[in-house]
């Protein structure tokens, strides 16, 4: 079998907030074609500056980053802005991610207008993809404070695939959203990727959530990986205490 | 739902205010600028033949020592004293901006130095500094309003800077970075929309202190100079009439209190509504 190169490859990767303070440490996955790999953790284990460093928004202190065999660890500028063809991000917090003095349709087209896209075209664009993740194309002239948690972060989840990436990190995406919508946005999420088979990089610390939607699960505790394999393996048979602890707590108030 | 109906109502009248204050702040900004056409004397001409009149039909402010009419060397002080101001507030409000955005966003020794600098400028005493630059420069509006720009930028730079790494450490902006936004995009969409709205109470509120400033410099013989119709230096020629001949300094000094109350009650509507 001809072995299947990684889209996102990571290696060792550290992230120093100051010099004592180690947000990740040596931390190594990689992400393959089509894959949902999920990062699960208590908060403050990392996970969130793990999505934060492999979409270069931080510097790693040491490692390296590659997306699709490129080292893109240390790139800025112009290489930097390129990066962003291929991985993308949806935030935690659905409203704080748009612009408050910009209508949604405005920041789901940036990135499509950065490309030298014409106007009218962008907007075309925006209403389709709009309706892609189950919103009216009315949404384009709203304003995130004008609109539920859930239709902001489907409006997000549009921004995030206006560019066709090849991964799409999501950081806590869900989380933030009652549990009715957060049923419904992971069924946007899994539909696109049937649709585009982009990769999945889903953080979270719902352990419940995760064993349906992902294929591989990280455990992450203070900075570094504890325990990896497929979803259902972590869960059903956790080697690691602290993983026995992650899946209580999920399953017990998830 | 009673709740619901007060705020409307509050913010009815907030609007009302903003729309009140703003007449009467363009009011005076026409009354400068179109002071030559206002003024029913010539503000220059002396007029021997009624030295220090007091207010009459004829003369509705009373003349100075020299017969001129009061009326018309108010109208015609508001073109040097408003006009000195707006561009003092102007030169402050944009180049402190541009400065702290600057710095918020490079960070580093740009930040370390342009920062070290708004902290000299702002420890020096405004009066002293500006007596320094007129030894320099020569007296005269001009140098008034530069002395004086040298030393207020610091305010803006520091609101500024402080409102930029708020929006820097945003998500909306981590999103705008992800769109693929070079530098200065970043800040032309994101950052100086969302706080030109603080920028600009800012420097409403700050024409009146500004206006007070200036004219305390001219007060001084700083600022402008004798014979220019402007406000401080006319209360400064009347201050030894001021028990036998109030109206000479009464009538610039309430042009310069109307003047100060309008721009900050109109700054606090104007705040008011923008950040409710």
């Amino acid at each position: 079998m001809k072995r299947v190169k990684p889209v996102l490859e990571v290696r060792d990767l550290t992230v120093r907030f100051t010099q004592r303070d180690t947000a990740v440490d040596g931390v190594s996955f990689q992400l393959y074609p089509g894959e949902i790999l999920g990062i699960a953790g208590e908060s403050g284990s990392g996970k969130s500056t793990v999505a934060r460093a492999v979409t270069r928004l931080i510097d790693a202190a040491s490692g390296e980053i590659f997306l699709k065999g490129a080292p893109i660890t240390h790139v800025t500028g112009k290489r930097q802005r390129a990066v962003y063809r291929d991985i993308q991000m949806v935030f935690q917090s659905p409203a704080g991610s748009f612009d408050p003095r910009k209508t949604l349709g405005d920041g789901i087209g940036e990135s499509l207008g950065n490309t030298g896209m014409k106007r009218s075209e962008v907007r075309e664009r925006v209403g389709e993809l709009l309706r892609q993740c189950g919103l009216g194309e009315e949404f384009a002239g709203k304003y995130a404070r004008e609109v539920s948690g859930g239709q902001c972060q489907r409006a997000a989840i549009a921004r995030a695939l206006a560019i066709r990436p090849d991964i799409l990190v999501c950081d806590e995406a869900v989380n933030a959203l009652d549990v009715t919508v957060q049923k419904q946005i992971i069924e946007v999420l899994k539909d696109l990727q049937q649709e585009y088979g982009m990769s999945y990089l889903f953080i979270s610390h719902d352990l419940a959530l995760m064993q349906s939607f992902c294929d591989r699960l990280l455990i992450m505790q203070k900075g570094k990986i504890v325990e990896e394999g497929t979803a259902d393996e972590v869960i059903l048979h956790p080697k690691k205490e602290y993983t026995k602890r992650l899946m209580e707590a999920a399953f017990l108030f998830g | 739902m009673r709740k619901l109906r007060r705020t409307r109502k509050q913010r009815r009248m907030r609007m009302q205010r903003l729309a009140v204050f703003s007449v009467l702040a363009g009011l005076l900004l026409l009354t400068a600028l179109f002071a030559e056409q206002l003024c029913p004397y010539d503000p220059y001409m002396q007029d021997y033949g009624s030295v220090l009149s007091a207010p009459s039909p004829a003369h509705p402010f009373g003349t100075d020592r020299f017969g001129r009419d009061m009326l018309s060397r108010v109208i015609a002080g508001a073109r040097t004293s408003i006009f000195s101001t707006l561009v003092l507030v102007g030169i402050i409000s944009v180049s402190g901006t541009a400065a702290g955005v600057l710095c918020a966003y490079f960070g580093k020794w740009t930040d370390a130095v342009v920062m070290r600098i708004a902290d000299v400028c702002l420890a020096f005493p405004g009066l002293v500094f500006a007596l320094a630059v007129s030894a320099v420069l020569g007296g005269g509006t001009g140098t008034a309003v530069i002395a004086l720009a040298a030393v207020s930028w610091p305010k803006y730079a520091r609101l500024a800077r402080s409102r930029t790494l708020e929006i820097m450490s945003s998500d909306y902006l981590a999103a705008a970075r992800l769109a693929g936004d070079a530098p200065g995009q970043m800040i032309v969409r994101h950052i100086l929309p969302n706080i030109a709205g603080q920028i600009l109470v800012t420097a409403v509120l700050d024409m009146g202190t500004m206006m007070m400033e200036l004219s305390a410099l001219s007060f001084l013989g700083l600022g402008a100079r004798i014979p220019t119709a402007e406000w401080g230096s006319m209360m400064s020629g009347g201050r030894s009439m001021l028990q036998t001949y109030p109206w000479v300094v009464l009538a610039p000094g309430s042009a310069i209190f109307v003047t100060v109350a309008v721009f900050n009650l109109f700054g606090d509507a104007l705040r008011d509504c923008l950040e409710p």
